[in-house]
């Protein structure tokens, strides 16, 4: 057994010791997985989208379904690897940086979160109850704005969904191999909740909310 | 507050028969006027006042207008401007009344009625359904009766401004009698009974919010300059209420209460007794001292509930939904004891008699839970708490004693603690708890023991393949913070004639969203017939060695490993690998077989000899990369023949989506496989 152990152990101690490996938080692969990861729970009940397409065309306005527009991103993704979706990786996927948000326990909160984002938070962030926070949380910002018989529903959804993002954001970076990506990761996805919030709903901004 | 302006002055109404009295004498003229530039009562202060009464002569009624620019009652709260009370004047056989409408403003108006006599001054007031009479017997000037009949709560929103500034009504009605006495030189007194209908209010915050609230009160109020003080009795009958995460549903059996509180001048309020019995769920007795600024100085509480079942949703509904536990079910008896001082919580103890605690999600069920726990900011305490039984993530564990002692805010075990634990027992030792304080979150530190744990009896309870085996090892130091347990040291399982080494373990989430076990585990020596029996992997002799490093499971399924198996060369160890499980092994690697032999010839052979078996996968995003004893390019050699006839197996293409490769392994375990035999 030690036999065996041994062998890759000692190459690959050789091989730290003469090649120092700098590795990047991939900011660009971040904001491309959360900005899927949050659209998809955000987007669920919105059946129709008014969106600029993001590239070819004559540009301007167009009416499109999630779906189309999904397929219209996709084409957009600069370094983004069709593997990934297809299910079955090449060796190369995986040494370009990527970041993957395809894990089951992910997807599992995902759609935990998009289905209680349509049943209870989107009424909150519609009527002002919410606001999305500066590190990537849910925020009961105005109780005055929910009805009493709603408020322990609410609250407990929005404790839910915190939970959820924060296991979130921490398994994101480490089914990506850096644990220590966890804030950064946290601070790509608190950006993008906000930008793709709906015109009208609150979010926090250097300690104070603000009104998209 | 301008909108509730008129209503408030419903308390000075008794002062308007005193200005009808000083217009009086003049009604024998065609007209008469009255202007008082200030009129200061023991309740209010009159400005502006004028009083003007028209008579035509022989004519059976005169015109009495009353205006007042200020009315300012500062004891109740009360400010009132641009009063207006026109009504036609009759005499009575035994004195005067005058009936019309009051107004303030653009305001709807009142209706107002005067009754005034030699013995008594009646005053009506009245707006839609809603009724307020106000009667002073001249014999007794000091005492003011009111009588209220559907009264909207907002007429009363002064007084509350008054004691609550942050707090508004928003619907509701009061019925009853209240008797105010008022004299000169003693201190006010307002008494009486009332009933409270579908009563709302929140504060400007809504942090705090009542909703629908009826019952009744009892209720005694004096007011001094140097003392006031409130005796409050009475019982809810319905409605829910709020503040913070604390939500209170009330039952629609009556709830009984009593307060009693009082305030010195200069000091916050003083609360020596609060009393609330809702029947077999809950009684508590407290007492309460504020903070000028109404924060709490402290309190003492005492609790007692027969049937805890009902407690969830009544009263624990809110804290229970914020911490995850909204569907989980108590059942039992339990007294609690709390005494909370300016520094927050100073000691606690809950005594429990048969209490049940069930997660319905199945995380966690404590079954008789009998005893006390004790937990002290200060001085020493000792408790004990049992339990006859309970499961963690389905996993059974018995009776139990946890013999606790608590000072300086920490809570210890006094001696070792054994657990029964699937045929063989955890011990738990040095627990300390350290509950929340301030930012601090729960923090437990503890050592773990198991000893002789039927790993059959855990595979059966985890869905695991039948495993049979014997769990043991020692964590001498675990540590539970922000969520996460970390354990140090490992543990041993003995499986399969072999010995399974879990050690760097961690359980991020234990109990919320997707828990996650990160171990780094060693496999040494596994009898590979016994293993591929229970996995019904075909059948192959000889021993196994592997390593998984860096395991992670989220929500109990494998999301990254580094893992490695390969069979030991233990010298005179038979090494046969059956037809079957060349299929099996061949199905999951994705491989064909080349080399020696063609597929039909494998068909002629029940098993073949081996001269090695190796295979490793990289899981990573899904994606596992496989390797075998050694690899070329995308092919990788799995099982190294020996004799004759020889077969190796190598695998193709070492990439493999995990879903993929587990569905393989479940149907290879299954015999379901056709592998590509060229």
């Amino acid at each position: 057994m030690k036999q065996w152990m041994g062998v890759p152990v000692a190459s690959a101690l050789l091989l730290s010791a003469c090649v120092t490996i700098n590795v990047y938080f991939p900011a660009a692969e971040a904001k491309q997985a959360a900005k899927e990861f949050v659209e998809k729970v955000i987007n669920d009940a919105d059946k129709v989208q008014i969106k600029e397409t993001p590239s070819g065309g004559g540009g301007g306005m167009v009416m499109q379904t999630p779906r189309a527009r999904f397929d219209a991103a996709r084409f957009d993704m600069a370094g983004f690897d069709p593997w990934v979706l297809l299910g079955i990786g090449s060796a190369q996927a995986q040494s370009a940086p990527d970041i993957s948000i395809k894990t089951p326990a992910i997807q599992a909160i995902q759609s935990r979160m998009e289905s209680r984002f349509s049943s209870s938070l989107r009424a909150g962030f519609d009527s002002g109850a919410l606001g999305f926070t500066s590190d990537g949380l849910v925020s009961l910002r105005d109780p005055s704005k929910v009805e009493l018989k709603d408020r322990v529903a609410l609250n407990t959804a929005v404790a839910d969904d915190n939970r959820d993002r924060k296991a979130v954001y921490r398994e994101v970076a480490v089914a990506n191999g850096h644990p220590e990506w966890e804030e950064q990761i946290r601070g790509v996805f608190a950006k993008q909740w906000i930008s793709s919030a709906r015109a009208g709903w609150w979010y926090q901004s250097g300690g104070a909310w603000k009104q998209k | 507050m301008p909108r509730l302006m008129l209503t408030r002055c419903m308390p000075l109404l008794p002062l308007v028969p005193a200005l009808l009295l000083l217009a009086a004498p003049e009604a024998a003229a065609r007209e008469a006027q009255l202007r008082v530039a200030r009129l200061s009562t023991a309740v209010a202060t009159l400005q502006q006042v004028r009083v003007q009464l028209r008579w035509q002569d022989q004519a059976a009624q005169g015109e009495l207008q009353v205006w007042a620019g200020k009315v300012d009652a500062p004891g109740l709260g009360y400010h009132c401007r641009d009063l207006h009370w026109r009504c036609p004047l009759r005499r009575s056989p035994t004195g005067w009344q005058c009936a019309g409408a009051l107004r303030s403003g653009s305001l709807p108006p009142l209706q107002l009625a005067l009754q005034l006599e030699t013995a008594s001054t009646r005053v009506l007031l009245a707006q839609g359904r809603a009724r307020l009479k106000v009667e002073q017997v001249a014999a007794t000037p000091d005492l003011t009766t009111l009588e209220l009949q559907k009264v909207p709560l907002a007429w009363a929103q002064a007084l509350l401004t008054q004691a609550w500034p942050a707090a508004q009504f928003k619907a509701g009605t009061l019925d009853g009698r209240l008797q105010v006495h008022a004299p000169t030189a003693a201190p006010l007194r307002v008494q009486g009974d009332l009933q409270l209908g579908a009563a709302s209010f929140a504060t400007t915050d809504a942090g705090i919010v009542g909703e629908q609230l009826s019952g009744t009160l009892q209720m005694d109020y004096r007011s001094a300059a140097a003392h006031a003080s409130v005796q409050l009795d009475g019982q809810w009958h319905a409605g829910e209420f709020l503040a913070g995460n604390t939500y209170v549903a009330l039952p629609a059996s009556p709830v009984q209460f009593h307060v009693q509180a009082e305030q010195r001048a200069g000091q916050g309020w003083q609360l020596p007794r609060i009393e609330w019995r809702d029947g077999a769920a809950l009684t508590a007795i407290a007492s309460a001292r504020l903070h000028t600024d109404g924060s709490l100085q402290g309190l003492s509480v005492q609790m007692h509930s027969d049937d805890m079942t009902p407690l969830k949703p009544r009263y624990l509904s809110g804290w229970m939904g914020m911490a995850g536990l909204g569907d989980v079910e108590l059942h039992g008896r339990m007294d609690v004891q709390a005494q909370v001082d300016a520094n927050g919580l100073a000691a606690v103890t809950a005594r429990l008699e048969g209490v049940d605690v069930r997660d319905p999600n199945g995380r966690f069920v404590f079954d008789g839970l009998r005893g006390d726990v004790g937990y002290s900011a200060g001085a020493p305490v000792a408790s004990a708490l049992q339990w006859n039984g309970g499961q963690l993530y389905g996993l059974a564990f018995g009776a139990a004693t946890l013999p606790f002692a608590s000072s300086a805010g920490e809570l210890r075990t006094r001696a070792a603690v054994k657990v029964p634990l699937m045929g063989g027992t955890l011990g738990l030792r040095d627990v300390v708890i350290r509950p929340p304080h301030g930012e601090a979150g729960m923090d437990i530190r503890f050592g773990l023991q198991l000893a002789g744990i039927d790993f059959g009896r855990i595979s059966q309870a985890l869905g695991l393949p039948a495993f049979q085996g014997t769990l043991g090892g020692s964590i001498p130091r675990a540590h539970y913070a922000q969520d996460r347990i970390d354990f140090d040291g490992g543990l041993n399982l003995e499986l399969f004639d072999g010995r399974v080494a879990f050690s760097q373990l961690s359980l991020e989430r234990p109990f919320g969203t997707a828990p996650s076990l990160s171990a780094d585990v060693a496999m040494d020596d596994l009898d590979l017939m016994r293993l591929t029996e229970v996995l019904g992997f075909g059948s192959i002799s000889g021993k196994l060695d592997g390593r998984i490093q860096g395991l992670r499971l989220v929500d109990w399924s494998p999301v990254a490993f580094d893992a490695r198996f390969i069979t030991d060369d233990a010298p005179g160890v038979r090494k046969r690998i059956s037809q079957r499980a060349v299929q099996d092994i061949g199905s999951v690697g994705g491989s064909s077989f080349i080399q020696t032999l063609q597929g039909k010839v494998i068909a002629l052979f029940k098993d073949f000899g081996y001269r090695r078996i190796g295979i490793g996968c990289h899981l990573e995003n899904q994606i596992c990369t496989m390797n075998g004893l050694h690899s070329a390019g995308n092919t990788f050699t799995i099982v190294e023949g020996a004799g004759v006839p020889r077969l190796d197996v190598v695998g193709y293409n070492r990439a493999v989506d995990w879903s993929t490769l587990v569905e393989r392994l479940l149907a290879a375990s299954k015999g379901d496989v056709a592998p590509v035999i060229d």
